[in-house]
């Protein structure tokens, strides 16, 4: 039995297909203008990984992310929330806190035993914080999102960059280069102005270890470093790729409802 | 949700919460009757019926902007009083005759001197209302009542006897009676009305004059004992806050499969629970109405065992399984009464959310998912049912 969760973020599309508790394909794509032709193309690459005609092999389907409740062959859409703490409880039984840090948006999530959401905190309407702000920064240093992070790895003197608004810490990116300071401590600096931010979110819900980084940008070592000195615990990797949590999440999901169905 | 209704009592209420203007008042405005904007709650509205003029409570629903604002207010003024303001020069609210309004909070003491500088309705008074809630505060109070009864009496030329108050105060019992019995209802497993249309019906009842409101609520109600209760619905939510007219809100809410069957609202609730004591002297009833006697905001001091005790009683009695909280960017008030919400509702195991909403609602996408997220938390594990 193949099920499928798919995550219609506002940078990327993700799916993944289950077959029997296991993950059987996964898929990242460039989100589209259109959810429906993000979760075509994205779920049509997936099946094709492992020979499945795509939807109609399908027995569940579940979105999630800000394009799930748009799509015509989602069967049923679940919020990123509990499908990014499903996920990462899959992923490690241990964790109890997932921090998302996703394309439009960021989330702490406290998780328990059973890898429900206890509580959440979520970042306002601003991309403070988000990979739209990490994809404008890396724009103003000239250099690609992997360069950035590999930028912030080596810095030894961070900046210290107060704005978390995109905008105007464009403003202050820009003075800095002008002041000459190193492109290395300036994406240092905005590197921890992320992280402050994310702890304000972190505080209120409670960072309980273990600690899970998931979404985009956890992919980003600079990051995941930063947020482990400031936490002073460690943050766990997990085993798939951080990105596709979410839509794990909602796999899962699919694959419950859809042994509920066959019963 | 499956609510259908047969007359258009509804639909009325609705298109009246919708707009700034409706055909009632339109009516009212024809007849040569004044109408009086009433500037947030704690306004004795009973004295404007009195004196035979219709209390509209102030609202910029539809507002596209607040642009013609900004050169009167700051960064640190709330969504409410710049669009209301902007409103207000658009000349969209020129069919009040008079303003009054009270202290509420600093937001709204900059929008009526703002008004009283560049819009200059031509009856304007204001009344500053207590901080705290005690016996003392509802006498100085009971002056100032006073001295806006006779403000209006000599500017309007009209003559306001404890008679007219008196039943003045009875025709607005009335509808808080009526209104009342709308929220018993509520109580139901399969309430008849969704928490939107309920709102509506609240928010309406600001903008009519109250006669005709109370034969409308009386027929809506008649339909709504006959009609059938909705069922498709997952959690009971409770919606606690200051000023929010836009039943859209609720919907937004609603959308994501749950039922608002109670509130903590200015527009909703709070505004009801209590009837105007009709056995003593008027002024001093409607006084210790506002002063002592209705469930208060985070804005009177000394009162807050009371409104968690009031959020708490009405969340148990309306069996909800979650409470939200919304509240305006930059109202202060409001902010610290999240806080001390969360904890509270915490302790007593009740599942909270906090929602920041703009005063006039656009993307919706949040609201979204963060109410979806919260019902999904709180599914499994209901409170007191």
């Amino acid at each position: 039995m193949f099920v499928a969760g798919i995550d219609l973020g506002s940078a990327t599309g993700k799916v993944v297909i289950m077959e029997n508790d296991r993950v059987a394909s996964t898929v990242v794509i460039r989100s589209t203008a259109s959810p429906e032709k993000t979760a075509a193309l994205a779920i049509e690459e997936a099946a094709s990984k492992i020979g499945l005609k795509a939807v109609s092999d399908l027995e569940y389907i579940v979105g999630t992310g800000y394009g799930r409740s748009g799509v015509s062959f989602i069967t049923e859409n679940i919020s990123e929330i509990t499908c990014h703490a499903k996920g990462a409880h899959w992923l490690n039984p241990g964790i109890r806190t997932v921090i998302d840090v996703g394309g439009q948006d960021c989330k702490v999530i406290s998780v328990n035993a059973d890898g429900k959401v206890i509580e959440f905190a979520m970042n306002d309407k601003c991309a403070a914080g988000t990979g739209k702000f990490f994809e404008a920064m890396a724009r103003t240093l000239d250099c690609s999102l992997d360069e950035f992070a590999a930028l912030a790895l080596r810095s030894g003197n961070p900046c210290s960059i107060t704005k978390q608004c995109s905008v105007f810490a464009e403003s202050e990116v820009i003075t800095l280069i002008n002041n000459g300071e190193r492109q290395e401590d300036i994406a240092g600096g905005l590197i921890d102005s992320i992280v402050r931010r994310l702890l304000s979110m972190i505080y209120r819900v409670g960072a309980v270890p273990q600690v899970v980084l998931t979404g985009g940008c956890a992919r980003n070592m600079a990051l995941v470093k930063s947020l482990e000195v400031s936490l002073g615990i460690p943050v766990i990797r997990t085993k798939e790729d951080p990105q596709i949590t979410g839509a794990l999440g909602a796999a899962l999901f699919a694959q419950a409802k859809a042994l509920i169905q066959n019963k | 949700m499956n609510a259908q209704f047969k007359s258009t009592i509804l639909q009325d209420f609705r298109k009246t919460a919708a707009n700034p203007v409706n055909v009632s008042l339109q009516e009212w405005k024809k007849s040569g009757r004044k109408i009086i904007g009433c500037m947030y709650h704690y306004i004795p509205e009973e004295i404007i019926t009195a004196a035979g003029m219709l209390p509209y409570r102030m609202k910029a629903v539809g507002s596209k902007g607040t642009e013609l604002s900004e050169s009167c207010f700051t960064q640190i003024n709330c969504g409410f009083v710049r669009h209301l303001f902007d409103s207000g020069v658009r000349g969209e609210l020129g069919f009040i005759d008079g303003l009054v309004s009270v202290n509420n909070c600093d937001h709204i003491r900059r929008f009526y001197e703002n008004w009283q500088k560049k819009i200059k309705t031509p009856y304007m008074h204001f009344m500053p209302f207590p901080k705290k809630s005690g016996r003392e505060q509802a006498e100085v109070y009971r002056k100032e009542l006073a001295d806006f009864k006779n403000s209006l009496e000599k500017h309007f030329n009209v003559q306001i006897t404890d008679t007219k108050l008196k039943k003045a105060i009875e025709l607005h019992n009335e509808t808080r009676r009526l209104q009342r019995e709308l929220y018993e209802l509520r109580k139901k497993k399969n309430p008849p009305i969704t928490g939107a249309d309920v709102h509506a019906v609240m928010v309406a009842s600001s903008s009519m004059p109250k006669e005709k409101y109370n034969t409308m609520l009386t027929g809506l109600l008649e339909e709504l004992y006959t009609g059938e209760g909705i069922s498709d619905y997952s959690e009971r939510i409770m919606v606690v806050g200051g000023e929010l007219d836009d039943p859209k809100f609720i919907e937004v809410i609603e959308s994501q499969g749950c039922l608002v069957v109670a509130d903590s609202l200015g527009y909703g609730y709070r505004a009801i629970a209590e009837d105007v004591d009709t056995d003593i002297e008027p002024l001093t009833a409607l006084a210790e109405y506002h002063v002592l006697k209705r469930p208060a905001c985070p804005r009177i001091f000394g009162t807050t065992f009371n409104r968690n005790d009031f959020v708490r009683h009405i969340a148990e009695e309306f069996k909800v399984d979650g409470v939200i909280s919304v509240r305006l960017p930059l109202c202060d008030e409001w902010s610290f009464e999240q806080v001390n919400l969360i904890g509270y509702l915490k302790k007593h195991g009740i599942p909270h959310l906090t929602l920041d909403i703009d005063y006039i609602l656009s993307s919706t996408g949040q609201i979204k998912t963060r109410s979806q997220a919260f019902l999904e938390t709180i599914s499994g594990t209901k409170h007191g049912r």
